[in-house]
């Protein structure tokens, strides 16, 4: 008879698996009878009163088993039995443990900072996505660390943000965000990014899909972004007051790559808007896009500060003044492309409203700002006047535009950019309304978003047609299609299938929100 | 890109944890639907929902856990603080915000309770446990302790007799070198991460904590017992054991221990109820359920008198 036994430090498991193992070892030929227990000292007495001590094993110890690990004891007829029945045991655990652990020698992706800071002393920017609610946990980490933050997070509390953009002040670092959706910086897109060349022009934004639009617009007419810094979508509120702006702009006005500076931003809080323009004298020429505000209303503090009402104007502006060619941007003309006469000569004597479908907020502003001067009210989820608003449940009411990534249409589903179901089903309804004149949404292509639009948007706009067709109904679609030649997507190949599908494609958002405003009314365009 | 959760509930005692300064932790253990996770000397159990909550216990969807645990391994770290809990290594962050809290020690003062009944029932679930004709663990030990019956001893069994009898003995007599000694012979006697003496000193000592008061038949609190006997286990058992033996001597059980120790308090008539509860506590784990359900069972005994 002999006692053999193996000692597993700091190792655990449940009883049923240790009592299954022992089981199995047990009826092993020669085997007399086995023990499995964690060496605690009762434990080691009751090994001793079951003839099980493995006293020579234990003796060769250099320190003492403890209660922390766990033992294996097995008397039989002689070692070769032990041994073979230590080894059954011991691969029986193995087994029942492995769910996938990972091998010593793998390493591990680096994700947290510290491990990653390990890994690349030199990288000074942290990226965080993380739930919203907690995402300045995070961010403030990073902040601690050194490290600028580009928070795509949302749902942030307004008073962290604060918090946070006076930390990273304080610590001469940027905070993008939060809700930051895209960015540029040093040539490297961050968030929903585009493809475009390094240039002269500097962005600062408030607005993600605003930035994406000028930056589209910028590379359209052949020129490149400098750096394109998100601030966030509430920095210019009253209660944050444009912080991450004024940083963002110092940084591109002592930047020399950058020769010309972009301001763009929704609706800023009249007082925030007036310290950015004072902040905005300086040398280089500022472009300053503030959607919805009247440029007249600034004129007495813009100053040296260009001002535009939409953010084709402001492409424009920028182009022009960097030295590039303006009238490479596909603006106004490209209306020349489509016959819109003829189309809205085919509409029915019932269809007189617009339905705008909108994953871009920004763009989905943009275009209410636009319709509401020419044809009066829009309704929408994310209205311009309280009195425009949806109710609860109302899907259209006359002239329609409706921002689908707002939170109340991407609650536990991904952002439209990202999943079209919500876009397709909304399209489909507007499809089915006789009161639609024009269906006008917005793709938006670029890193992180959607691979393949178009084999998703065509056949859905197709059968959207056809159907209206069958009722007797012609049914245009108008798509704003922001994004670049260089985009995983491509802008042309996108372009070509939707044209294909009898959608009438336009790369200006302006552009495409005129086009919807001519079929659906009578009204006339400033040239 | 970094995973955040929400927890789907957690234990009271282990709110603490979260709300304060960042503290390092390491993985202890890792098994398939439950890890264990050390702090300084405390120990959160991170649990899937189909796992009954635990008084040191954060539960996650059951989707969650089957992603996150076989990434994990023990000696890991693991942050918690500051609401969070954060394991770097497997890109997952977990949050308390406003998920449920549970309460692990049963209300036993909202309810009125009665000797008698509550002896007819420990008498019924002394019946129960004796015709599972358990063959793990201690609870074949109900045969003997309670109904004078025989049994083929083994060298576990043989150990733990003697010190179970002298454990409700020297509780009834507040003897507290007695209650002493058998808790160092029980401590960390048996197979398992929890060994078998723990489970019973765990259930033993929940009785004493939150039913002396009302169901001692000298109307004498032994409530202090219960700290006593985590204490002298502290050193003699796995890290594991004392964690929940420090909780059951605040009163602080698992969920199907509290839940059958709130159906005592049910009429006589109401057998069914009782009986049900003590199969779902007995079901748990390979011994467990079984040990501490005796462990329960010896101390409602003790608080009846003298043992022969």
């Amino acid at each position: 008879m002999v006692i053999r036994a193996l000692l597993k430090p700091n190792t655990y498991y449940d009883s049923i698996t240790l009592m299954s193992v022992a089981m199995a070892a047990k009826d092993l030929p020669g085997v007399e009878d086995i023990g499995a227990v964690m060496a605690t000292a009762v434990n080691l007495e009751l090994l001793l009163n079951a003839n099980l001590m493995p006293a020579a094993f234990l003796a060769k110890q250099q320190t003492p088993p403890g209660s922390e690990d766990l033992l294996l004891v097995v008397r039989a007829i002689d070692d070769a039995h032990a041994e073979a029945a230590l080894a059954v045991a011991e691969e029986r655990l193995t087994s029942r443990a492995d769910h996938g652990t990972t091998s010593r020698d793998e390493i591990l992706p680096a994700r947290s900072l510290d491990m990653a800071l390990k890994r690349d002393e030199a990288a000074n920017l942290a990226v965080i996505t993380v739930a919203g609610e907690h995402a300045w946990l995070e961010a403030e980490q990073a902040l601690r660390y050194g490290l600028h933050v580009f928070l795509f997070s949302d749902n942030v509390p307004v008073e962290q943000e604060k918090r946070l953009k006076a930390l990273a002040m304080s610590k001469g670092l940027l905070l993008m965000g939060p809700d930051c959706g895209t960015a540029i910086i040093n040539g490297v897109g961050l968030g929903f990014s585009n493809v475009v060349p390094r240039g002269s022009i500097g962005i600062v934004g408030a607005s993600g899909t605003g930035m994406q639009q000028l930056i589209c617009l910028v590379a359209a007419a052949g020129m490149g972004i400098s750096q394109a810094i998100g601030t966030g979508g509430r920095d210019l509120s009253e209660a944050i007051g444009g912080v991450m702006m004024r940083s963002g702009l110092e940084l591109l006005a002592n930047d020399e790559q950058t020769k010309v500076i972009v301001l763009v931003s929704k609706p800023p809080a009249e007082r925030v808007a007036r310290e950015i323009l004072l902040a905005a004298q300086i040398k280089k020429p500022v472009v300053v896009v503030f959607l919805g505000a009247d440029p007249e209303s600034f004129s007495s503090v813009a100053g040296n500060a260009h001002m535009a009402r939409t953010l084709t104007g402001g492409a424009e502006l920028a182009v022009s003044l960097s030295g590039g060619d303006r009238l490479r941007i596909p603006g106004k003309d490209a209306l020349n492309k489509y016959d819109l006469a003829k189309e809205r000569a085919k509409l029915a004597s019932s269809q007189r409203y617009i339905r705008a479908l909108y994953s871009g907020g920004t763009l989905c502003d943009e275009a209410m700002l636009l319709l509401s001067e020419l044809l009066g009210p829009i309704a929408s989820n994310i209205p311009l006047r309280p009195e425009w608003a949806l109710a609860a449940g109302e899907r259209f009411r006359g002239h329609t535009a409706l921002d689908l990534g707002s939170d109340e249409f991407t609650r536990g589903r991904p952002h439209p950019m990202i999943d079209p179901t919500i876009s397709l089903q909304y399209l489909e309804r507007a499809a089915d309304d006789p009161e639609t004149a024009v269906i006008l949404l917005d793709i938006v292509l670029g890193f992180c978003t959607q691979q393949n639009p178009a084999s998703v948007f065509s056949p859905a706009i197709i059968h959207a047609r056809e159907k209206a067709k069958v009722a007797g109904r012609s049914l245009p679609v108008i798509i704003s299609l922001c994004g670049t030649e260089g985009d995983p997507q491509r802008l042309s190949l996108q372009r070509t299938a939707l044209e294909a599908a009898g959608a009438m494609v336009f790369e200006s958002n302006e552009v495409a929100a005129s086009a919807a405003a001519l079929l659906a009314s009578d009204v006339m365009l400033q040239s | 890109m970094a995973v955040s959760f929400i927890a789907e509930d957690y234990s009271r005692p282990i709110q603490p944890l979260f709300s304060h300064g960042a503290q390092v932790g390491i993985v202890h253990s890792v098994f398939k639907k439950a890890t264990n996770i050390t702090f300084n000397e405390t120990l959160l159990a991170l649990l899937s929902d189909e796992l009954p909550r635990m008084p040191n216990s954060v539960r996650l969807r059951s989707v969650v856990t089957d992603e996150l645990l076989p990434k994990m391994q023990p000696g890991m770290e693991v942050y918690v603080g500051n609401d969070a809990l954060i394991i770097p290594s497997c890109d997952f962050s977990l949050f308390l915000s406003n998920a449920p809290v549970w309460e692990p020690r049963p209300d036993v003062s909202a309810y009125k309770w009665n000797n008698e009944t509550v002896a007819k029932h420990t008498r019924l679930l002394t019946q129960f446990l004796a015709k599972k004709q358990l063959q793990d663990g201690l609870a074949p030990l109900v045969e003997v302790l309670f109904h004078k019956q025989s049994l083929q001893e083994t060298p576990l069994l043989h150990m733990a007799m003697p010190k179970l009898r002298l454990l409700a003995q020297a509780s009834w007599r507040q003897n507290i070198a007695g209650i002493e000694e058998a808790t160092r012979g029980l401590a960390g006697l048996g197979p398992g991460l929890t060994p078998s003496g723990d489970d019973v000193l765990c259930g033993f000592a929940a009785i004493m904590k939150l039913l002396s008061p009302q169901l001692s038949s000298d109307s004498q609190s032994r409530k202090h017992i219960a700290s006593i006997i985590a204490t002298v286990a502290k050193p003699r058992t796995t890290n594991v054991s004392a964690v929940l033996l420090e909780h059951a001597s605040r009163g602080e059980v698992a969920e199907q221990f509290g839940s059958l120790l709130l159906t005592l308090r049910l009429p006589a008539e109401e057998c069914k109820t009782v009986l049900k509860a003590a199969d779902r506590a007995q079901a748990f784990g390979a011994s467990s359920g079984g040990d501490t359900l005796l462990g329960m069972l010896l101390g409602l005994r003790a608080l009846e008198g003298e043992i022969d």
